[in-house]
């Protein structure tokens, strides 16, 4: 039990559901109608068979609220409609259901019966929580941190300034190519790059594999000291106070470096938050943005880069970040990137849309206080990995890889992880030639 | 007119009312504002979330609960079928005896398959631990309904019983969630709009 909440607390908590302005939300919180058959849908359901854990108890988390505060039958009748009221024991419960489990993956959501966006709802649910001061302590800080310090994994600007300069000289070791370079606070470029900051923390070749990408198509890019991190884990808080923060440091950026276009580093929910939520915290139209798989895929068809899909011998599968598929649309594209750098690719059962989620979306891994339930709903995704047998995991999200080097181990799926941009990287061929052919 | 037919017109005069305030109140407010440049078409994506995105081949819900999700496409469809039925009644036509026979049929199927939805909800752990009273209430209420309206078609002893029950229905069916007989409608939009605008919807080849 978390300390008893303070009736400022509680208030800010139901602003959230009083005074609907949302005809979305209105309608979610509505629309439940509690047949259960989300159940199958969700690994933490189908890894546990914990009926408390089925995506529609944690719809009725927010809608027994909503029942309790805005409906004449919920004040009238509590009991008979189960209207919660918010208390402390509804508090812990919605801190261990929406934010201990619950990856909001999505998946649920499209295969309702009735079409409810139970993840909106559960968003909701988790701005409630986050208006009161309920965020884990463990995702707070990973928002703290970006706020604090323009990265979510606080890397001083000396250290970033360091690992890219050691993976420039790598690049330039591996192209024998003096002149390739990772460009730092250029202006007037046509990309603005953004990373994930577990790239230069932990997986630095992914850096140099994009940088090697944008050299080989000639792009005119940069990357930026002041804001280069893709990702805003505000999203997952649900504090759209800091959400909006973290997306206007990225807008900024984009205009004081006078980019064309922004293009986002292999992180699922970076790309929806910058993507599609951005926009809409700040209220305002973005300039272009695009995920690197996109704007890889698109290098492919224009020609601007060549790659030798016999240069990658082992047996490959792709796993679709939730995000970056139901979340964000991008579903052709890796599959038109896998085509051209495996010659021998197998898709996972089930994919595309109805992929399941590796277990580390939703700022699970972030939130250290449930590790344990984490590894544990991964089954599914390892069972998915082990059946196709394949040697290498090609993954468009930095979140993912990290997810799933860590059920690599706790399984023993004896696998490679790697992002696009690496086995694209592997798979390039070094001259294009002077009039660039568009690929199949 | 009767007083229990009054009965039933007033509180079907009270349950249009009270959808047409959800109604109204969900126009009023109206298409989320986005920001975000859509990949996708809004349009196509809503068209979908009615037709192929209820697709029993699509979705987990219906091809992992085939037997649930028919009793539930007979139970919706029944329901749909006894309250058009219920004006009709109720303005005094009567349907001739082949009809009529083939309604009652119609209406008896719904009511067998809310029965064993109701059976299943009151058996399925699942469904127990989420179930709150209005849950079995709605489903009785629904299924009380259309027993009445298949019992009303072959013998016209029970109208006054009918329109009681259905009188208890319709002052409910407002207030709790059998109002999703209209936010359903609104749920697949919103799906669709979104889906559509991300591109996620209709599925690409």
């Amino acid at each position: 039990m978390m300390e008893k909440p303070t009736k400022e607390q509680i208030q800010a908590g139901l602003a959230v559901l009083k005074d609907l302005q949302d005809s979305k939300l209105l309608t979610h919180l509505n629309s439940c109608v509690h047949c259960g058959l989300c159940a199958e849908s969700c690994l933490y359901y189908l890894t546990t068979g914990d009926e408390n854990l089925i995506p529609a108890q944690k719809v009725d988390m927010v809608s027994s609220i909503y029942r309790r505060y805005c409906t004449l039958t919920g004040k009238v009748a509590p009991g008979l409609v189960n209207a919660r009221k918010l208390d402390e024991a509804t508090i812990t419960e919605m801190v261990d259901k929406l934010y201990g489990a619950c990856t909001m993956c999505g998946r649920c959501v499209k295969h309702c019966s009735i079409g409810v966006d139970i993840e909106y709802v559960i968003r909701a649910g988790r701005e409630m929580l986050a208006r009161m001061g309920y965020v884990p302590e463990s995702l707070q800080a990973t928002v703290d941190a970006a706020l604090e310090t323009g990265n979510n994994m606080a890397i001083a600007d000396e250290d970033f300034l360091d690992t890219i300069e050691w993976m420039e000289e790598e690049m330039q070791d591996e192209l024998e190519d003096p002149e390739a370079q990772i460009p730092i606070n250029k202006k007037g470029v046509n990309v603005l790059y953004t990373l994930n900051p577990r790239e230069p923390m932990f997986f630095p070749l992914s850096i140099s594999a994009m940088a090697k990408i944008f050299h080989m198509a000639k792009e005119s890019w940069t990357l930026s000291t002041n804001m280069y991190d893709v990702t805003n884990y505000a999203y997952f808080s649900g504090d759209p106070e800091h959400g909006k923060t973290i997306a206007r440091r990225m807008l900024d950026e984009v205009h004081k470096v006078g980019a064309n276009k922004l293009v986002l580093a292999e992180c699922g929910h970076g790309a929806r938050a910058s993507r599609w939520e951005a926009p809409n915290y700040l209220q305002e139209k973005f300039p272009e943005t695009v995920t690197s798989v996109e704007q890889i895929a698109q290098y492919l068809k224009d020609g601007r880069i060549k790659t030798d899909p016999a240069l990658t011998a082992e047996r490959v599968t792709l796993h679709d970040p939730c995000n970056l598929v139901r979340g964000g649309g991008v579903m052709k594209e890796q599959r038109y990137i896998m085509k051209h750098v495996a010659s021998d690719f197998v898709e996972m059962t089930p994919h595309g849309m109805d992929n399941f989620c590796c277990g580390g979306g939703g700022g699970q891994l972030a939130m250290s206080e449930y590790n344990e339930r984490r590894i544990k709903i991964a089954e599914i995704k390892a069972e998915q990995i082990r059946k196709t047998g394949a040697g290498i995991v090609v993954t468009p999200c930095h979140n993912c890889v990290d997810q799933l080097s860590q059920i690599n181990h706790t399984y023993r799926l004896n696998v490679q992880i790697k992002t696009i941009a690496e086995v694209v990287a592997d798979a390039l061929l070094p001259e294009v030639g002077e009039n660039p052919q568009p690929q199949p | 007119m009767h007083w229990y037919q009054w009965i039933a017109l007033i509180t079907a005069a009270i349950c249009l009312a009270g959808f047409s305030y959800h109604f109204a109140r969900l126009i009023r407010l109206g298409k989320p504002k986005d920001y975000a440049h859509p990949s996708g078409k809004p349009a196509s994506g809503i068209a979908y979330s009615f037709t192929a995105g209820m697709n029993p081949v699509n979705k987990e819900s219906a091809f992992l609960h085939l037997p649930t999700y028919a009793a539930g496409i007979i139970f919706h469809l029944a329901s749909f079928a006894a309250l058009v039925l219920f004006f009709v009644l109720l303005a005094g036509l009567t349907p001739g005896p082949g009809t009529s026979m083939v309604l009652a049929v119609v209406a008896f199927a719904g009511a067998m398959a809310g029965i064993a939805m109701l059976i299943k909800r009151m058996t399925d752990k699942k469904l127990k631990i989420l179930s709150s009273p209005e849950d079995y209430l709605s489903n009785a209420l629904v299924t009380l309904f259309q027993l009445m309206t298949g019992l009303v078609l072959l013998s016209e002893s029970v109208y006054p019983a009918y329109l009681l029950v259905s009188a208890a229905l319709f002052l409910y069916m407002p207030f709790g969630k059998l109002k999703h007989a209209i936010y359903f409608f609104a749920a697949r939009y919103h799906l669709g709009l979104f889906y559509g605008r991300r591109n996620v919807w209709p599925p690409k080849a």
